[in-house]
């Protein structure tokens, strides 16, 4: 198997040009999926989706970067992706085999299985895959698998012109995040953190391979605060199906004896 | 294919990909992806939403208050869909025990069970492959077996079903009907699984009672429907059969409001808007179909008017899941509430 491939999105430097999202488009050659003028600070991508493999948020807030800076804002930008998980929710509801995990660690839609059943879609925590309505199948970033087979690097981290988009082996980038969040709290901005770096900061998720540094609450960015595969819960609702496999059969039974003895009476 | 600048000068005809094919091959990952071209309409409806300037709540922040999760594609057939199985799941149930349990004389009830039971799984298997995006790939559901997937482990049920019933309700095969009497078991319930296994949060925190809550929805269901068309002589133990599954219905649908309303946002759309008038209308349906059973009217009036409002019942509860499913996943708060609780709680313990 191949070295574990992911991303690290060091949300600090990024200055939102979306040189990532068009390479993404133009790479893939994915078509538009309409053009928005939102209002919503320069953000007219507004969420991933089918042809939207790449998303910039910008978020503008009403305090200062660090405490003490002058003024009352700061404008926060972030390159937002599929974070191919470690326990994938898409991969696992999948009920086709489509989606598979890669010899990258990076979780794949296989165009020519999948038969657009829509299962994960809710299945995933963070909203990243999405159904192309002319197109019928699920579609979502592919960390450029065809990219990585011919020893590239994906598309968006070759276009990043800060190496806020930050490609490598997983291990490899999680030493250079600690390293960079210890840099950043030296300088005095103490909000920075890891997003989903490793199993023990998103049990949910048990790590993403494409994890973040922040300076704000996830929700800021349009990210779950503790997303969690669907089928760890799940597993309640197995044992609710138990249940009501036991009642309804009892019921049948009952109505059967019950409904007999009147009519005979 | 679309015009973009179609007031230009230059109108481009265009796929929405603009890549202009006399210069550039389409290989990429994403070229296979059908498109009809630009999405115009698109544009004019977001335009009008542009209002007022946003402003970044720090208390209870979102992002501009868009969706997080992507909402579900599945339209009508799906809920049908678990109104249907339902139906036949615990019609072969009933048949199965009928046939084990109740004299000879109600072979016509065991029959009648089976096919309503075979022409169930017919109709569902349409509806499942009517929503699918690429309909021809239908097979591909059985290419593997993957137990992490509710709805692999759903379609194998129901193949299971489809084969079983047909042997029963054709053949008369004794150990096919036991057979699909089982599986029904499974066919009627499992929907609540399929459902609950997902990122939405209404969705996800009805896990302990939904399957529950259907398997009684279908018991009230096939009840109903085996009063209304089915034989005189089994008409007590569908009665019997209808009246358990529609008080256990109704009991179970509170108790999965209440436990979904431990966070207040969560159960919103169960609630309020249309998915939460759905809801109540199923409780008050499923209660007036009791109310009328005990009503001092003719008895061909009575069963009738008790099946029509079940059955109208159970469609409002399937319908209302699938509606409040769709108005959890626009609302990103009641994901971040939800999972603010579930931090806070791991914390507390820690």
């Amino acid at each position: 198997m191949a070295a574990q491939k992911g991303f690290f999105t060091d949300t600090t430097l990024c200055i939102g040009c979306k040189a990532c999202e068009v390479a993404c488009k133009q790479w893939n050659q994915l078509p538009d999926d309409g053009f928005l003028f939102t209002g919503m600070s320069y953000d007219n991508t507004v969420h991933l989706g089918a042809s939207t493999w790449r998303h910039v948020a910008f978020v503008e807030r009403p305090v200062p970067m660090k405490p003490g800076n002058d003024g009352a804002f700061s404008w926060l930008f972030s390159s937002d992706v599929c974070k191919h998980c470690a326990r994938a929710g898409c991969l696992e509801s999948c009920p086709t085999g489509a989606i598979i995990r890669t010899e990258y660690g990076s979780v794949y839609v296989q165009p020519d299985v999948c038969n657009g059943c829509g299962y994960c879609i809710v299945n995933c925590p963070f909203g990243v895959i999405d159904r192309r309505e002319e197109d019928g199948r699920a579609w979502k970033c592919t960390l450029c698998y065809d990219r990585l087979r011919a020893d590239m690097q994906p598309a968006c981290a070759k276009s990043c012109p800060t190496e806020s988009i930050q490609f490598g082996e997983i291990a490899e980038l999680r030493e250079r995040a600690e390293k960079r969040v210890e840099k950043l709290h030296e300088q005095g901005l103490n909000s920075a953190y890891l997003y989903g770096a490793n199993a023990a900061q998103q049990p949910g998720t048990e790590g993403l391979n494409a994890f973040f540094l922040l300076v704000d609450k996830p929700e800021m960015y349009n990210l779950p605060p503790n997303p969690t595969v669907p089928t760890k819960p799940a597993k309640a609702a197995w044992g609710s199906m138990a249940v009501g496999v036991l009642g309804l059969a009892l019921a049948a039974i009952g109505s059967a004896l019950l409904g007999g003895r009147e009519r005979a009476s | 294919m679309a015009v973009r600048y179609r007031d230009s000068v230059e109108p481009v005809v265009t796929d929405g990909r603009d890549i202009d094919r006399d210069i550039g091959e389409l290989l990429g990952e994403g070229a296979q992806q059908r498109s009809r071209g630009a999405h115009d309409e698109h544009i004019a409806e977001m335009a009008e939403r542009w209002q007022a300037l946003p402003e970044a709540s720090r208390i209870d922040p979102t992002y501009y208050d868009r969706p997080l999760l992507n909402e579900s594609v599945w339209h009508w057939a799906i809920p049908t869909y678990y109104y249907v199985g339902g139906v036949t799941g615990a019609s072969l149930a009933l048949g199965a025990a009928v046939q084990l349990f109740a004299d000879r004389d109600l072979r016509a009830l065991v029959r009648q069970c089976r096919w309503i039971g075979f022409a169930g799984a017919c109709i569902s298997g349409v509806l499942l492959v009517a929503d699918l995006g690429r309909p021809m790939r239908f097979l591909n559901m059985l290419r593997v077996f993957r137990p992490t997937s509710p709805m692999n482990v759903g379609a194998w049920i129901l193949s299971k079903v489809g084969a079983a019933s047909s042997l029963a309700a054709i053949f008369d095969f004794e150990l096919a009907g036991l057979s699909a009497g089982l599986s029904g078991l499974g066919l009627a319930t499992y929907t609540g699984v399929l459902v609950a296994n997902t990122a939405v949060p209404v969705w996800q925190e009805s896990r302990r009672v939904l399957p529950i809550l259907f398997g009684s929805s279908a018991m009230a269901s096939a009840g109903c429907l085996l009063e209304m068309v089915g034989d005189q002589r089994g008409f007590a133990v569908a009665r019997t059969f209808r009246i358990s599954g529609q008080i256990a219905e109704i009991a179970l649908a509170f108790a999965m409001e209440k436990q979904v309303a431990r966070i207040e946002r969560v159960a919103r759309p169960l609630r309020s808007g249309f998915s939460g008038f759905l809801w109540r209308a199923s409780a008050v349906l499923a209660a007036s179909s009791l109310l009328v059973t005990v009503l001092p009217i003719k008895k061909r009036a009575k069963k009738f008017a008790a099946g029509i409002l079940g059955t109208l019942g159970s469609l409002a509860l399937r319908f209302a899941v699938d509606k409040a499913g769709l108005a959890s996943a626009r609302d990103p708060r009641a994901s971040f509430h939800l999972q603010r609780a579930q931090l806070n709680f791991t914390n507390m313990g820690a």
